[in-house]
């Protein structure tokens, strides 16, 4: 019979998507031997969001999590960074990315996943090749978008270019669900074709309502496995849920290892964990054309009404939207992802705002078109070019990490012979006052919970109960304060 | 029915269930053979201990820039305005030299300042040969479309 697998994302991109990454260690503890026991192939717990958030606003130590989620779970955990840039959009040097790569093995990560946000491959080459002399297995994701020059035979060859590089696992990532079951029909089977037999794995959010479809798709057409969250945090911007894939494979006649009554303890746990921690549950997204034209996720267009409205240009939206999708074009169709999405929508919001194109583009996206952070998937149009008036002195032909100078010897000379690869690393990426909070104590984990022990501690921190009493089949249990 | 379990879909019942009844002083729930009851303190509801220690600090939101005076710049000398709604600074970096000083010889491509405009960076240049005169604007400030940011004497 042949198989598919699973690999959980909720502790990790569903989170991202529903929560704004703000899932604490000491949220996770409670449930992971349930997770653990649940039959997924591979565990994902962290990628660039996940750790930024980690630093900045739940001044947890990302390393520790890493550390005690990879000591807690006997299935193989799964890190994801963005290759030569890890968990920001800046570039590092080669010997911080490969550093990071050797830290994450030791910390017991066993799948280490890369993708780059333009699809330029060279970013991933210092990754996987410091990866995988740590000893972990290499997990190259190409990212999906939909423009004139992203066709199939384009991700044919991103295919072979991962398989240059030898990676173990091959994965189409659609970060904002643009992928169709009829784009699937295609794209999939190729991409199957292509791989030589490297199992392929699909990676798609649900803002089309689609997702689940498309998965049906990739099962059929030889995939190998999907990434899915827990029922709760699934749907929405989320992935689709790994309850309604696993029934679609079954029914499909492939085998699973997933046991029902674990993920039916896990769904309990999360959808619990929403409402106590009044937190949104992910919600069904209806099809939305729209999606498709300017690519701008929701979230992002909601964030930007915001912004426009703070300048007095909120009635502008709808031009700039258009605008967007034009500057997309010119910019050579980037993939509308972080930091990407940025400069389509800043470049545009410009545009309309000065009433003439191009008048002023800002620093990054000219470091974007002098191909500063790798290849652009087509080329610029004549009128962008004739703004950037780009000397040919400034153009970034070779790997873009080639032209950064080493960061570790400066490090280890302001922190001292004692520090920790971890600290190095961390010091890196952030100011020191950014990590000053990170060396508070940590909190009590637990590693057990019930719904009778969660039930016990909410009413406990209540300050307005004075007295409950709870009885259920031959428990009998009284509080008084 | 023999001993049971509370399930997570009983626990999030009974809490939706207390959660919406918090004006009242007294809760009792009996659904199956399962019994809640509650006494709250009088008065009103204080408000509840989070279980975790919350410490999401959201970042902080962008003030509306203040409506400010045109400057005036007098014939002689050259403008250079913003371009759009932004945030003015003087130097690459925060702790790092200005680009400039009032009395600073600059070429036509010399970096003024930067204005971030949503959160990306674009360096405005002099445009002209000349001299800063004159900065208007302090540092971090936002700034308005078309707002005067400096002024150049220029030079042959």
């Amino acid at each position: 019979m042949k198989r598919f697998d699973f690999v959980d994302v909720t502790l990790r991109d569903a989170h991202q998507c529903l929560w704004s990454t703000r899932m604490t260690t000491a949220m996770m503890t409670p449930i992971l031997s349930e997770i653990d026991r649940a039959g997924y192939s591979v565990i994902n717990i962290l990628g660039g969001a996940v750790f930024d958030v980690c630093v900045r606003y739940l001044h947890e130590n990302p390393w520790d999590r890493v550390k005690l989620l990879c000591e807690r779970l006997a299935t193989p955990c799964d890190a994801l960074t963005r290759g030569q840039s890890l968990y920001t959009f800046e570039l590092f040097p080669d010997d911080v990315v490969a550093l990071n790569a050797q830290l994450l093995a030791r910390l017991g990560v066993k799948v280490f996943t890369v993708y780059d946000a333009l699809n330029d491959n060279r970013n991933l080459e210092s990754s996987v090749e410091a990866g995988r002399e740590a000893g972990m297995q290499i997990n190259g994701w190409m990212t999906y978008t939909l423009s004139p020059v992203h066709t199939d035979a384009y991700y044919v060859e991103r295919t072979r270019e991962l398989l240059a590089l030898g990676v173990d696992y091959l994965c189409i990532k659609d970060p904002t669900g643009l992928l169709t079951p009829e784009r699937g029909a295609t794209l999939f089977p190729a991409v199957v074709k292509a791989s030589g037999g490297v199992p392929v794995q699909l990676h798609s959010h649900c803002q089309s309502g689609l997702a689940p479809k498309v998965y049906e798709t990739a099962i059929r057409s030889g995939f190998s496995a999907g990434y899915t969250a827990s029922e709760p945090l699934a749907n929405g911007a989320s992935l689709p849920a790994t309850e309604e894939i696993n029934a679609i494979a079954r029914k499909l006649g492939f085998q699973t290892s997933l046991d029902e009554d674990s993920l039916r303890e896990i769904s309990g746990y999360f959808r619990w964990l929403c409402l106590r921690e009044e937190k949104p549950c992910g919600k069904v997204a209806q099809y939305d054309p729209a999606l498709y034209e300017h690519q701008i996720p929701g979230g992002m267009i909601s964030n930007l009404h915001y912004q426009l409205e703070t300048m007095k240009l909120g009635h502008r939206l709808p031009e700039i939207l258009e605008e967007i999708a034009r500057v997309r074009k010119d910019l050579g169709y980037p993939i509308v992802v972080s930091p990407f999405a940025q400069y389509l929508v800043t470049q545009a919001t410009i545009n309309v705002v000065q009433g003439e194109r191009y008048k002023t583009i800002p620093d990054e996206i000219r470091k974007y078109a002098r191909g500063y952070y790798g290849k652009v998937a087509a080329p610029l149009s004549e009128e962008f070019l004739d703004r950037l008036n780009l000397r040919s002195s400034e153009l970034v032909t070779g790997r873009p990490g080639e032209h950064i100078e080493p960061g570790l010897p400066r490090l280890r000379r302001e922190l001292g012979p004692g520090a920790s690869d971890g600290d190095l690393l961390l010091a890196a990426f952030y100011d020191k006052a950014l990590l000053e909070p990170l060396k508070r104590p940590k909190p009590e984990y637990r590693f057990k919970t019930s719904p009778l022990h969660e039930l016990v501690a909410w009413l406990g921190a209540r300050r307005d109960i004075e007295h409950a009493r709870i009885r259920f089949g031959g428990t009998d249990m009284t509080f008084s304060a | 029915m023999a001993e049971r379990n509370l399930t997570y879909e009983d626990l999030v019942q009974i809490v939706e269930l207390i959660r919406t009844t918090s004006q009242f002083s007294e809760f009792r729930l009996k659904v199956g053979d399962i019994e809640v009851s509650l006494k709250r303190a009088n008065g009103a509801a204080r408000p509840a201990v989070p279980l975790q220690g919350n410490t999401d600090v959201e970042p902080a939101t962008p003030s509306s820039p203040r409506r400010k005076s045109e400057v005036s710049v007098s014939e002689n000398l050259h403008a250079v305005r913003s371009p759009m709604v932004g945030s003015f600074y003087r130097s690459p970096l925060p702790g790092e030299p200005p680009f400039v000083e009032i009395g600073q010889a600059v070429e036509p491509d010399t970096v003024l300042c930067i204005i971030e405009v949503m959160k990306l960076m674009n360096s405005i240049e002099a445009g002209v040969r000349g001299t800063v005169r004159e900065i208007f604007v302090a540092n971090g400030t936002a700034v308005d479309a078309g707002e005067v940011l400096m002024a150049i004497e220029p030079r042959a």
